[in-house]
């Protein structure tokens, strides 16, 4: 099920009868036809089992299901959307930038720290992330909420991608990341560049960067 | 890459948009109405004059028909451009022909005096009535729609003919047994869509593109205190909704859910 950018801040989806979709609670804008909104409890897939999971997490973040037919727009809080399509790939994204996506990709949860150790948990510090994030599997798409306009820096083996952690919005593909700090005295004596944390992201796949150092 | 663009008096563009969150108006010895404060620069020699002055009164009551908001308009007169912005939303201009269209009354920046501004019934609307230009602005890019459709309240800019704007509410999801659950309980909580405005008929509704307000400009005290004057009597235009059957208000809140 296609989204279609209606602008930079807007995307409208087509909902037909038996295909769900998930979207941020009270991103909905407009819509027409029978389309109803159902809060979902368990925020998402794989039943008790997930919502705890996600709980733990703390990547529960309130979603609806949106069913019936017709077409609904979706926006939020004035964030540029970006639409990913997913084809059998796994999105890795914080819980708190879906807009919406597609029912039938498959979501979960994975402990960050389990990528580089002591630096993944300072990682996820830095970038807003905490310790887990949320990864969506599967065909289908994705609209991404983001803090300005969005990049896409394809990663490729020999070219890793370094971006700023505040900056960074999402990736895909088999990707490591590493934080790496440069921290000094000048960092210590408050004179530092202001760029101490560098995530570095390595292997093959898509990351994407936002025009801005803020967060959602 | 391009730089920024250096506009002069001569090249500013007339009665257009500089960039999204600049329009320009030129003005010939002419008349424009304008929001207080949204004038952020002007070449020639124009005057800003109070609403209420002397000379003004037959503009006024030709075109000013909404006595609440006069302390928050002005009416600019002479020569030159004038460039107007509102807090960096997105600015766009509308031409009516011999048409009437409906707006938030925050939105509403300016518009020509060949309109004739009046208040809606609807409270905390503005409706403009004739043929003209005006100019109004939103938080993020307006989109057109046409009805039949339910919007959010909050994404909702304006409308164009259409003459039935009306709450539509959502409980759906709060029948059948775990609904019951739902609502006894407060598990799972409000999907936050469960009121929109429903609009039908011919027309166009102006959506903005998220549900974010623009904070409302004062609107002073409410229409006259009549019967049957919706959101008179007191200035504060909407009273509290009624509580519906499957709102636990509070209690949702306190929970977290």
């Amino acid at each position: 099920m296609p989204f279609r950018l209606l602008n930079s801040r807007m995307v409208e989806a087509q909902v037909v009868p038996g295909q769900r979709l998930f979207s941020q609670r009270g991103a909905m804008l407009a819509y027409r036809g029978e389309v109803s909104f159902t809060p979902s409890i368990t925020g998402g897939q794989g039943g008790v089992m997930g919502m705890i999971g996600r709980r733990v997490a703390n990547e529960a973040t309130p979603l609806m299901a949106v069913e019936g037919s017709g077409t609904v727009m979706f926006g939020h809080g004035g964030h540029h959307v970006h639409v990913v399509e997913l084809s059998g790939d796994t999105l890795y994204v914080e819980a708190d930038r879906l807009l919406a996506f597609d029912g039938t990709l498959q979501q979960g949860t994975m402990f960050m720290g389990s990528q580089g150790g002591v630096m993944g948990i300072v990682r996820g510090q830095v970038t807003g992330q905490g310790l887990f994030t949320t990864t969506l599997k599967g065909h289908g798409a994705v609209a991404v909420m983001a803090h300005g306009g969005v990049i896409e820096l394809p990663i490729t083996p020999h070219r890793p991608v370094v971006v700023d952690p505040q900056a960074y919005v999402a990736h895909r593909g088999d990707v490591r990341n590493k934080l790496s700090a440069a921290l000094g005295w000048r960092e210590v004596v408050g004179r530092g560049s202001g760029e101490a944390f560098r995530l570095e992201l390595s292997g093959n796949g898509t990351v994407y960067v936002q025009a801005s150092e803020e967060k959602l | 890459m391009n730089g920024p663009v250096i506009h002069d008096a001569t090249t500013l563009p007339v009665d257009d948009n500089v960039n999204p969150y600049a329009f320009s108006v030129e003005l010939k010895g002419s008349k424009w109405f304008l929001q207080k404060g949204k004038m952020i620069a002007y070449y020639g020699r124009i005057d800003f004059h109070g609403i209420g002055h002397g000379p003004l009164d037959r503009l006024i009551a030709g075109s000013f028909h909404s006595p609440l908001h006069a302390a928050d308009w002005v009416v600019a007169e002479g020569q030159g451009k004038m460039l107007l912005a509102d807090r960096s939303f997105d600015v766009n201009s509308y031409d009516l022909e011999d048409g009437n269209l409906t707006v938030r009354s925050g939105n509403l920046l300016a518009f020509e005096p060949s309109l004739s501004l009046k208040q809606s019934i609807v409270p905390g609307f503005l409706t403009l009535i004739g043929t003209g230009k005006f100019v109004a602005a939103s938080n993020g890019p307006v989109v057109f729609v046409e009805p039949p459709i339910r919007v959010d309240p909050q994404a909702l800019v304006g409308w164009a003919d259409c003459p039935s704007p009306c709450h539509h509410y959502d409980h759906q999801y709060l029948r059948g047994v775990m609904g019951g659950v739902r609502r006894l309980t407060g598990l799972g909580g409000a999907s936050g869509e469960e009121h929109q405005f429903e609009f039908v008929g011919a027309g166009t509704v102006l959506l903005q593109s998220t549900e974010q307000l623009m904070a409302e400009a004062p609107t002073g005290e409410g229409p006259p205190d009549e019967a049957g004057v919706p959101g008179g009597g007191g200035g504060h235009g909407n009273q509290p909704m009624p509580r519906l059957p499957g709102q636990l208000g509070d209690l949702q809140r306190r929970f977290g859910l």
